[in-house]
Formats: structure tokens, C-alpha cells, sequence
């Protein structure tokens, strides 16, 4: 087993890569295509388990390192690394793989084996990107997830999916270049490719406000950052149901890991001067995607805005500048991940079964499917975030870190104002649900709906068993990632404003939640 | 650096070697341009101006002009040019070879080098010669009869769509 | 011995210049060939120029020994040198064309029942071959327009080979014309600096410009009629707009090796003309340039942002792939060019790889037309409906060409570009990376709009059979798209290859 041990992130980024030439080549029949699809999914999901097994929580170093040079002398090196930010992204990335894989078993019918060499193709540039610590190998997998979702939209998709595939390539393209840009600039300057090489570079104040720019611009296309989000609601709407899935649960985190790992550590002062803008928008986003989300017709729409909402709260959260509100942040990434994700596969159950979207075509739906409306409701709670949720660790986090914030001047206004959006969020979920689920059963095209099967029952308990135990445990995740936000967080601490705003959050030693369950703790490990 | 300094240099008024060899050249172009121009001028100056339609139409030794003169040529006239033209060039790189050919032959190494030279370049013309008159290029009438469809029009042929 | 100060050559040359004689003999037994056969069978003239072409690319391989003296070795008595760029553009030119020779035996264009002198197209390729080869060699001036006017005297005919086609006929004149008032203009220019210095050879311009014994002003005069000239050659703006008419009227894999042929033989001589004439010191910086009358960077900078936002900003328009492709192409030129901007050897060996690239990406997608067309005999992108699904492999295949015209990563495209950004990416021309930047981001919307058409449309009812093609066209097609994937992911040995040859260029 060592030889797969001693490269065990190859093994999981490329694994989906081979599942996805087979399906191309090999395997062309549909039964032995979806279940080859299946099969490489959970293998990768059973492999990224001995990461979740033998991380070291105690350091944030990268871990499980492989390092090869490439290109131009080593300069440019094929150079994997894992940090708990990372190893969480990853396992909600190979998680989420086979349970994708089995929502299309009844959605996707044409060309199978295309669909499921994308899917894979898709994983393993995700995971690759979260994998990299070579700034040309971080791009290379950052772009090549284009191609496959423009493939997933435009093949697969709804009405207008032509429009929806190329606005979506367009608008993350344009963020891309200027990424491109900043980045060979800044390999002209250090020499490398490497991120610690980039890490080490001192850039003057003009040159790192310039690069900021231009990385923050790609990621916050990704995330999407008000006003930047037009391209989502088209993408989410068009996609089949598993490009949804895929697109609310890893895609978008891009966006938020790719601040996290390399526009915030980067370009210190880049963030000192623009965190006041870039949370104002964040906020702007919260509530700005809720009151859309309020007036959808359309329930995929709905979640879709919901997501503009919710990446709100995880970009506000790291623009606090503090350690709970950037952990808030990345619990965030989780929760969405599983709520929203969660939610796309309903809608795609109901979606399959009456062929339409419409709200109003519904209601009282709960009386025929009960399983279904109860796995609905938990997940329309988790997504708005109830206590004992998922969501309402990661809400709180960043909530409490914003207001406990002294680098934004207005931090305090932010999070009265971003807490409307969870409040928001109540009423926007609650409605839709009651609208669809509850009342009288008035439209006969309604009755006699087939609930959930056996196998959509497996393709949404993980989800929910997750929501639960992430609601409740949080230190499952904290205690992991607790080391390497500090890694990440250092070179903003060492420059001017920053250490300020970190310190307030450190002086927040213990963190009683209310159910008593997940005590969480930051500062020194002495104090615990 | 500036044009009138490179005149000057151009000239041979400042500055020797190649470029002074430009000098006479220089003073016939003037020399021509300000003559025409005088000449012109001062008939300007003189003759009555008087234009009418009669005076522009082209002169054809007093009859009167009919059809245009664009017209075209028959395609031959113009093989006839060509095929003139690279018996011609032949001839111009054949004489000055002939005339230094005595001085080279005897000179070690060089005199097979010369020799073979040009019964390369005459071969390589030989063979252009033997390929165009296989071809039937050669031919005053030339056969087309391998050739189906209407090729006289000069549109033939599916995609044939003369340009917007 | 010398003789009217040109070096009198030696056989013993001849051993350095093996492909390029080889290709030489092989146009004429080509021509022999086709002659004996009555023009009725085509396959001899395809079998004799295939065999040379691939016995030139053996040599070329073999070859690479003759870079062994610094700076590489010249031969004919000064008027060529092969090093290490020559080697580099030898095997690019040897491999386009074999590519071009081998679809054009599947295209309709050229191989249709109508068509008469089949066997002349081969001879043809093999002799514009040569010619490109002989332009990226040339060191004297005389050379480099003899090898010039040999690239376009051929391409005029190639241009004009459907000769019942009245398009055909007329990108021919078009290509005629244009061709001949950017020779004279360049000429003129080539012989301002001949008047100037009294030197034919580079080097020896360059020693007369050395020692400050020619006029700045007339310097300026010549270099920007070269250039001029130059940029007519390789379809720069102001001076493209013959480049859409001919490619759309010439038969498609004639516009295909147009597109990579005379374009990257363009370069190679520019490469070679300003860099070992004007160019200052091994790592030239634009200020210590010889030209010092011109702001080089600042000239090449704008010609390089107007030409690829121009052919860009056209090429979004375009409803015809084959018209399409040769805005593309243009907007390409302006990319290639951000490399010239500094002159430096890291542009240079930029420029190479890229132009390495770009042949096999833009063959790849012109020969899909052709493919497409002997099918549809259509290029219009209407036609183009689903067609991803009545040819699955090729349609794949053109994914990867289009992905990486644009440049998007894993593709070779991406690389070439980074190379290029990398090039320039000094305080001062910052923005012509943006610039470039941007328009990759155009290029996509016209690259995918193809993609799109393809695959993301269905194909019309009563329309959508498959399509074959023949083994060949696989082959080649599959010859150009894997490289095009691999250079994206390893190209390590292809840039150092580019990178000894600037050295080796530079050095002498």
C-alpha cells in the first residue's frame, strides 16, 4: 500500500482523472458507465479518508507534501500539499463526488459516459486545485474546472443553457487573466513558481494594492461577490441537477479558498486597505441575495440566491480580519456546501417528477411524500441556519467575529446589518417551504407523486446525518483547521493594521456553545 | 538625424564612400523634375486654356476613337512574354559565366564547382521546359478536352460563387 | 578565395545543408515524377514528396551536430548559417509541411475529380518548404530576399490552384499584388541600408552601424520600410488586410500552411535580421538598441496591441470558420509580436515556442475545416450544427485546437502565452500584458462560439449522419492534437530546444 500512501494526494486528485478516460474511451455503454463512475467516486472518497485519518491537526504545515520539479528547473514544480483548510474542502469535494454520481442514475439519460467522464474530469481538477502549492499547477487545475462545467451546462442543461454556459465561462475567464497576470508578475519577481516563494516576496504597498486587484477580482467572480454574481443564478438555473450540486457545493468555495490561501496572505496591505469595501459588499450581498431570493417563482432560482447570500456571510468572515471570524468563514464553506447541495438534489427530486420549478405550481406536497418534505424541512433549517446546525456554527462565528472586529471600523454596523440577512433567510425559506409543502393539495397534478426511493434516500442521508453532526460537533472541524488558519493568518498579523484585529479575537479564549456539545477553543493551548 | 543632413550625406556633399555615389543620381532626378516642371509652368503660363470634350477623348491618329481600350489580350501573348523572359534570364546568367569560365576553370576545386553549377541551373531550366511542354503549355491551341463542364465561362464547379 | 567579396562556397557545404538539398531534389523529382505519369496519377508525385519530406526531417534530427561551432556554422560562403534556430525552424517547416502534404491528399479541394495538376500541389509544398527553411538560414541580405520572393512566388500559385474558382483566382491576384508592393518596399529599404553601410551581410551592417558610420536618419527610414515590409509578410496591422481574402479563397490546406508557413519563416527572419543587426549585447534591453532613432519597444508595442485587438475584435463577427481562423490568425501575429518588443533573447525563444505551437494548433483546426468541408462543402459555422456528434473523435480533436488558440490551461496554447506575458512583464509594458490579457478573454467568446456549434447545439433532423474520415486525416489530426495536450503539461524539452536556439542565434 505505500506506493499509494507516499503519493496519496496524486492518487486521489488523478484517480477521477483515469475513472474519466476510461468513460471515454473504454466504457461506453450506459449501466457499466454509471456504475465505473460510482465505483471511482467512492474510492476516492474511501482514499481522501486516510487523509481525514492521518492528518496531523497538531501543526499547519502542509502535510502528505510530494514535490517534484517540473519545469524550467524546478522552478515551476508539480508540488501537492495539505493543510486542514484544504483537508476539508477536500473531503466535502470526494463526499459529495459519489453522491452526485448517484442523483443522475434517473436525471441524465443521453450520453452517459460523457456525463460521468465530466463529473470526474471536474472532481479532479477541484481537487487538484485545492492540492496545489505551485502557483502555474494551482492555475492549470483552476481553469481546467472550466471546461467541464461549460461542458455540463451546455450539453445537459435546461432552456437557455447555450447563454448560461458561455456567460459563466466568460465572466470567470475575464477574472482569470487578470489572476494570470498578477501571477507571472509576480514569478518575474520571485523566481518561482512556488507559493512560498510568492509568500516570501516583500512587495511595495502600490504593486501589492495592483495584485490584490487582480487575484481578489477572479475569486470574487468565483464566489460571486455582489456585484458580481449575475453569471450564478443563469448557471445554477440551466445546469442539471448535478452541475448544481457540484457548482453550490465545491465551485463557488473556490472563490473563498482562493482569498483565504492566496489573495489574503499574499497581499497584506492589499487587504488592510480594501477589507472595509470588500465587507460592505459581502454584507451588501447578504441581504441584497435574500430579498432576491424572497421574490423567486422558481425554487432552484431561490436557492440560487440563497447561495449569493450565504458566500455573503463566508467573505464577510474573512474580511473581519479575526481568527473566529475566518474559522466562521470556512465552516461556513462546509454548511453551505452540504445545505445547498442538499437542496439542489430536492429540487432536482421534485424537478424529475413534475418537470417544472414553478412554486406556485405546487403546494401542500407534504401530504402525498413525507419523507420527502421532512428531509426538505431539515434541510431548509440547516440553510437557514437553526441552532444545532450546521449553519448556525458558522453564522455565529462570523457574526461574532465581525462585531468583535477592530480593523473594520464599521464592524459592529456590518454585523447588525448581516444579521437581518439570517433573519431574511428564515422568512424566505420558511415561505417557500410553506407555499410548497403545506396547505391543500389544490393542483391534481400533484397527487400521487412517488416520494423519495431507496436510492434518493442514500444520496441525501449523509448530507443530513452531516448537517446534524456538524451542528453539534463542531470541534471536529475546528480542532483541524485551528493550526493552519493560524498559518495562513501569520502574514497579516506581522503587518501593520492586522495584528490588532487578531488580538481581539484571541482574547476570546473559550466559546461556550449553547448546546454544550462542541466547545471550541482559540489561543494558546495552554489556556484550554 | 534630420532629413536635410542626410541629403547631405546621401549626396556625397558630406560624408565619402558608398554614398557619394548617390550624388549624381541625386542631380539628374532634380535636374529632370525642375526641367518637366518648367516647361510645364511656363506653358501654363502662355497658352490660352479652352477645354472642351473633343480634346479629351484618346487620339488615335485623328480618326475617331470606337470601343474601349481595355480590352483583353489573349492569354498566349502572355506565355509568349513568360517563356521569352526565362530564356532571357538564361541567357543573362549564361554569358557573364561563359566569360569568367576560362579565368575559374584552371583554379583547383573551383573549376569543377563552376562547371557543375551551371549544368544544374540549365538542368533544373530543362526540366521546366520538358514539364511545360508535357503539360501541352507548349501548344498555340491548347487541348482542353480532359476538362468537362463550362470552362469557357470560367465558372464551373459547385462552390464557384463569384464574390459579393 | 574570394571573390566580389562573397566567399566562393564548397561542395563540402552541402554536407550542413542536407535537408534543405534533399527537399530541393525532391520538388524536382516530384515534377519528374508527375511529368512521366502524364499528371494522370497524383500518388506519385504525393509518394515522392512525403518520402523526402520525411528523409529532410531525419536529416534535420540528425543534423543537430551542426550547430557545434559557437554561434553556429556558415555555409555557402557566408550566405546562410545553421544553428541552433535554423535546426529549430528546419524541423517546424519539415513538419508543417509533411502535415499539409498528407491532408491535402484527403481534401476535396485539392484532390477532386475536377481538379487538374494534382501532383504539381505536392512539388509545390515541398518547394515552399525549402524556401521558409532558406529564410530562417539567410544572413546576407541578398539571401534573405531570394528565399522571401521564393516563400511568396509559391504561395502565389498555391493560392490560385483551384483555378476554375473564380475566389480562388481572385486571392491569388489579391496575394500577387500585395506581395509585390511589400517586396519593393521592402527592397527599397534593404537597399537604403546596402547604400548606407556597403555591406550585404548582417554582420557587416552591423559592424558599419557599430561604428557610427551610417546616418541615424536614414537608419529610421530603412528600418520602418523593413519592418513595414516584414509586417506585410507576416499579416501584421496596418498592413493584414490581404490575409482574410486569400485564406478564404485559397483552398483550405493551402490556407492552413499559409497560416503557419510563411508566418513563422516571417518571424524567424525578423528574428535574425534586427536581432543580429541591431540588437546590442547579448541581452538587449530596448534602450541600447542600434536603432536609436525609433522608440523599437514602444513601436512594436502598439503595432503588437492594434494587431491583436483588431483581428480579434473582427474575428468575433465572422460567420465563416475558414474567415474566422484567419482573423485568428492575425490576432496571433499581435501575440507573437509582444515578444519582439524588447528584443531580448528570453522574447525571442518566446516567440519560438510559440510559433511551435501555434502550427500545431491552427494546422489542427484548419484541417479540420478541410475535413469538415469535403463532407458539408460548407464552412459556414451555421453548418456546423452538432457536428461534434456526427464526428465524436475530430470534434474532440477541434476542442483541444480551439482550447488552446484561446490559451486556456492544460492546453499548449496557455503555455505559449505565459511565455510571451512573461516577456514583457516589465513595469513599462504592463499594460500591453493587460491588453493581451483581455483579448484572450475575446478570443474565447469567438473560439467557443465553434465549440458550442458543435456540441452544444443538436444537429438538424435528416442532418445528423455520421461523418467518416479516413485513417489519415485521424492520424494527422491525432499528430497534431496530442502534442497540443502534452506541450501543455510537459514542454520542458520543446522550450529548451527554443531556448538554445536564440542562444546559439545570439552568440554569433
Amino acid at each position: 500500500m505505500s506506493f499509494i500512501t507516499d503519493h496519496i494526494l496524486s492518487w486521489v486528485t488523478f484517480l477521477p482523472l483515469a475513472g474519466s478516460l476510461l468513460l471515454w474511451t473504454v466504457v461506453r455503454r450506459e449501466g457499466p458507465a454509471r456504475l465505473l463512475a460510482l465505483g471511482v467516486a467512492l474510492a476516492d472518497f474511501v482514499l481522501s479518508l486516510h487523509l481525514w485519518f492521518h492528518f496531523d491537526p497538531k501543526t499547519g504545515v502542509d502535510q502528505f507534501v510530494e514535490r517534484v520539479a517540473w519545469l524550467a528547473d524546478g522552478r515551476i514544480s508539480y508540488n501537492l500539499g495539505m493543510d486542514g483548510i484544504s483537508l476539508m474542502l477536500v473531503m466535502l469535494t470526494t463526499l459529495l463526488g459519489p453522491i452526485v454520481i448517484l442523483s443522475t442514475w434517473r436525471a441524465v439519460t443521453e450520453r452517459v459516459p460523457e456525463f460521468m467522464g465530466f463529473l470526474l474530469l471536474l472532481q479532479a481538477a477541484m481537487l487538484g486545485t485545492f492540492f496545489a502549492r505551485d502557483m502555474l499547477l494551482f492555475y492549470v487545475f483552476w481553469e481546467a474546472m472550466l471546461i467541464p462545467m461549460y461542458f455540463i451546462i451546455g450539453v445537459w442543461g435546461g432552456q437557455r443553457r447555450l447563454y448560461a454556459a458561455v456567460k459563466f465561462f466568460i465572466f470567470t475567464m475575464v477574472g482569470s487573466v487578470f489572476m494570470l497576470i498578477g501571477i507571472i508578475y509576480m514569478y518575474y519577481h520571485a523566481g518561482s513558481m512556488d507559493l512560498r516563494a510568492f509568500l516570501a516576496l516583500d512587495l511595495p504597498r502600490q504593486a501589492q494594492l495592483w495584485l490584490f486587484g487582480a487575484f481578489f477580482l477572479a475569486f470574487a467572480i468565483k464566489v460571486p461577490l455582489f456585484p458580481l454574481h449575475t453569471w450564478l443564478p443563469d448557471a445554477h438555473v440551466e445546469a442539471p441537477t448535478a452541475g448544481s450540486v457540484i457548482l453550490a457545493g465545491v465551485l463557488l468555495k473556490m472563490g473563498t479558498y482562493g482569498m483565504l490561501r492566496f489573495a489574503m496572505p499574499l497581499f497584506p496591505q492589499g487587504v488592510a486597505t480594501f477589507a472595509p469595501l470588500i465587507s460592505t459588499l459581502a454584507v451588501i450581498g447578504i441581504i441584497y441575495g435574500a430579498l432576491v431570493a424572497l421574490v423567486q417563482p422558481d425554487v432552484k432560482k431561490l436557492v440560487a440566491y440563497s447561495s449569493v447570500s450565504h458566500l455573503g456571510f463566508a467573505v464577510l468572515g474573512l474580511f473581519s480580519l479575526t481568527k473566529l471570524g475566518v474559522a466562521g468563514s470556512l465552516y461556513q464553506m462546509l454548511a453551505h456546501g452540504l445545505s445547498t447541495g442538499a437542496l439542489f438534489l430536492l429540487v432536482g427530486v421534485i424537478y424529475e417528477r413534475r418537470h417544472t420549478r414553478e412554486i406556485s405550481e405546487f403546494g401542500g406536497l407534504a401530504h402525498g411524500m413525507p419523507r420527502y418534505a421532512t428531509i426538505f424541512l431539515i434541510t431548509t433549517l440547516a440553510s437557514m441556519g437553526l441552532p444545532g446546525m450546521a449553519g448556525f456554527v458558522a453564522e455565529f462565528m462570523i457574526l461574532f467575529g465581525t462585531f468583535g472586529s477592530t480593523t473594520l471600523a464599521h464592524g459592529r454596523l456590518l454585523t447588525v446589518l448581516a444579521s437581518t440577512g439570517v433573519v431574511l433567510g428564515a422568512i424566505y425559506m420558511l415561505w417557500m417551504y410553506q407555499r410548497v409543502f403545506l396547505g391543500r393539495r389544490d393542483n391534481p397534478r400533484n397527487e400521487g407523486l412517488a416520494d423519495l426511493s431507496g436510492r434518493e434516500l442514500v444520496v441525501l442521508l449523509p448530507l443530513v446525518v452531516l448537517m446534524f453532526w456538524l451542528g453539534v460537533r463542531p470541534g471536529v472541524v475546528l480542532d483541524r483547521v485551528e493550526a493552519s488558519i493560524d498559518r495562513v493568518l501569520a502574514p497579516l498579523a506581522i503587518e501593520g493594521a492586522a495584528p490588532a484585529g487578531l488580538g481581539a479575537a484571541l482574547t476570546t479564549p473559550v466559546l461556550e456553545l449553547p448546546e454544550g456539545q462542541g466547545r471550541f477553543v482559540f489561543g494558546n493551548p495552554e489556556m484550554r | 538625424m534630420n532629413l536635410p543632413h542626410f541629403l547631405g550625406v546621401v549626396s556625397g556633399v558630406q560624408g565619402q564612400g558608398v554614398q557619394g555615389h548617390f550624388a549624381t543620381a541625386l542631380i539628374f532626378v532634380l535636374v529632370g523634375i525642375a526641367f518637366a516642371a518648367l516647361a510645364l509652368g511656363v506653358a501654363k503660363l502662355l497658352r490660352p486654356s479652352n477645354p472642351s470634350a473633343a480634346k479629351s477623348t484618346t487620339y488615335e491618329c485623328g480618326e475617331v476613337a470606337h470601343g474601349s481600350s481595355w480590352i483583353r489580350f489573349n492569354v498566349r501573348f502572355y506565355l509568349v512574354a513568360l517563356f521569352f523572359i526565362v530564356f532571357d534570364v538564361e541567357m543573362i546568367f549564361l554569358l557573364p559565366w561563359a566569360v569568367v569560365f576560362r579565368q575559374l576553370f584552371p583554379v583547383p576545386g573551383l573549376g569543377a564547382l563552376v562547371f557543375w553549377d551551371m549544368i544544374i541551373f540549365l538542368a533544373i531550366l530543362g526540366l521546366g521546359l520538358a514539364y511545360v511542354w508535357a503539360k501541352g503549355d507548349l501548344d498555340w491551341v491548347k487541348k482542353l478536352a480532359e476538362r468537362s463542364g463550362p470552362v469557357a465561362t470560367g465558372i464551373t464547379e459547385e462552390e464557384e460563387v463569384p464574390a459579393p | 578565395m574570394e571573390l566580389l567579396h562573397v566567399k566562393i562556397p564548397s561542395w563540402g557545404d552541402l554536407q550542413w545543408w542536407l535537408p534543405e538539398a534533399v527537399l530541393c531534389c525532391t520538388f524536382l523529382l516530384a515534377l519528374l515524377g508527375d511529368m512521366l505519369a502524364r499528371g494522370r496519377r497524383p500518388v506519385v508525385a504525393f509518394a515522392i514528396s512525403v518520402a523526402g519530406l520525411l528523409a529532410a526531417g531525419a536529416l534535420a534530427i540528425a543534423d543537430t551536430h551542426a550547430v557545434a561551432p559557437a554561434g553556429g556554422r556558415a555555409i555557402m560562403g557566408d550566405l546562410m548559417v545553421v544553428d541552433g534556430m535554423a535546426i529549430f525552424f528546419r524541423l517546424l517547416f519539415v513538419f508543417g509541411g509533411l502535415a499539409t502534404v498528407l491532408f491535402a491528399w484527403t481534401s476535396e479541394e485539392i484532390m477532386g475529380h475536377r481538379r487538374e495538376n494534382k501532383g504539381e500541389f505536392f512539388a509545390l509544398t515541398v518547394l515552399m518548404t525549402v524556401a521558409m527553411m532558406v529564410m530562417a538560414e539567410a544572413r546576407n541580405v541578398l539571401m534573405l530576399y531570394l528565399a522571401m520572393e521564393g516563400v511568396g512566388l509559391t504561395s502565389y500559385v498555391m493560392a490560385g490552384y483551384m483555378r476554375t474558382s473564380l475566389r480562388s483566382t481572385e486571392a491569388s491576384l489579391k496575394y500577387v499584388i500585395f506581395g509585390a508592393v511589400s517586396s519593393a518596399i521592402m527592397l527599397y529599404g534593404l537597399s537604403l541600408l546596402y547604400g548606407m553601410t556597403g555591406s550585404l551581410q548582417f554582420s557587416g551592417i552591423r559592424a558599419v552601424l557599430l561604428g557610427g558610420g551610417a546616418e541615424p536618419f536614414g537608419i529610421l527610414v530603412a528600418v520602418v520600410l523593413i519592418l513595414a515590409g516584414m509586417s506585410y509578410k507576416i499579416a501584421a496591422v496596418p498592413f493584414h488586410f490581404w490575409c482574410p481574402d486569400v485564406y478564404e479563397g485559397a483552398p483550405t490546406p493551402v490556407a492552413a500552411l499559409f497560416s503557419v508557413g510563411p508566418k513563422a519563416a516571417g518571424f524567424a527572419l525578423m528574428i535574425r535580421f534586427f536581432y543580429t543587426t541591431f540588437a546590442v549585447g547579448t541581452n538587449a534591453a530596448a534602450s541600447n538598441s542600434l536603432i536609436q532613432v525609433i522608440n523599437w519597444p514602444l513601436l512594436v508595442s502598439v503595432i503588437s496591441a492594434v494587431t491583436m485587438t483588431f483581428g480579434n475584435l473582427v474575428a468575433l463577427r465572422q460567420t465563416n470558420v475558414k474567415r474566422m481562423l484567419a482573423y485568428s490568425s492575425i490576432a496571433h501575429v499581435g501575440y507573437l509580436l509582444m515578444g519582439f518588443v524588447l528584443l531580448s533573447e528570453m522574447g525571442l525563444a518566446a516567440i519560438l515556442f510559440y510559433l511551435l505551437v501555434y502550427t500545431l494548433m491552427n494546422l489542427g483546426a484548419f484541417f479540420f475545416v478541410v475535413a469538415v468541408n469535403n463532407h458539408l462543402k460548407s464552412e459556414q459555422l451555421e453548418d456546423y450544427k452538432g457536428l461534434g456528434y456526427r464526428m465524436p473523435w475530430a470534434g474532440v480533436m477541434m476542442v483541444v485546437f480551439l482550447g488552446s488558440l484561446t490559451g486556456v490551461p492544460p492546453f499548449a496554447g496557455f503555455v505559449g502565452k505565459l511565455y510571451l506575458f512573461t516577456a514583457v512583464m516589465d513595469r513599462q509594458w504592463f499594460w500591453l500584458v493587460i491588453i493581451a490579457g483581455l483579448n484572450s478573454v475575446i478570443s474565447l467568446y469567438y473560439y467557443f462560439r465553434v465549440a458550442r456549434v458543435m456540441w452544444l447545439v443538436r444537429p438538424d433532423e435528416g442532418h445528423d449522419s455520421p461523418l467518416r474520415l479516413s485513417w489519415l486525416q485521424y492520424t494527422v489530426l491525432a499528430c497534431l492534437a496530442v502534442p497540443t495536450l502534452v506541450l501543455g503539461l510537459y514542454f520542458g524539452a520543446f522550450k529548451d530546444l527554443a531556448d538554445a536556439g536564440i542562444r546559439t542565434m545570439a552568440g554569433g
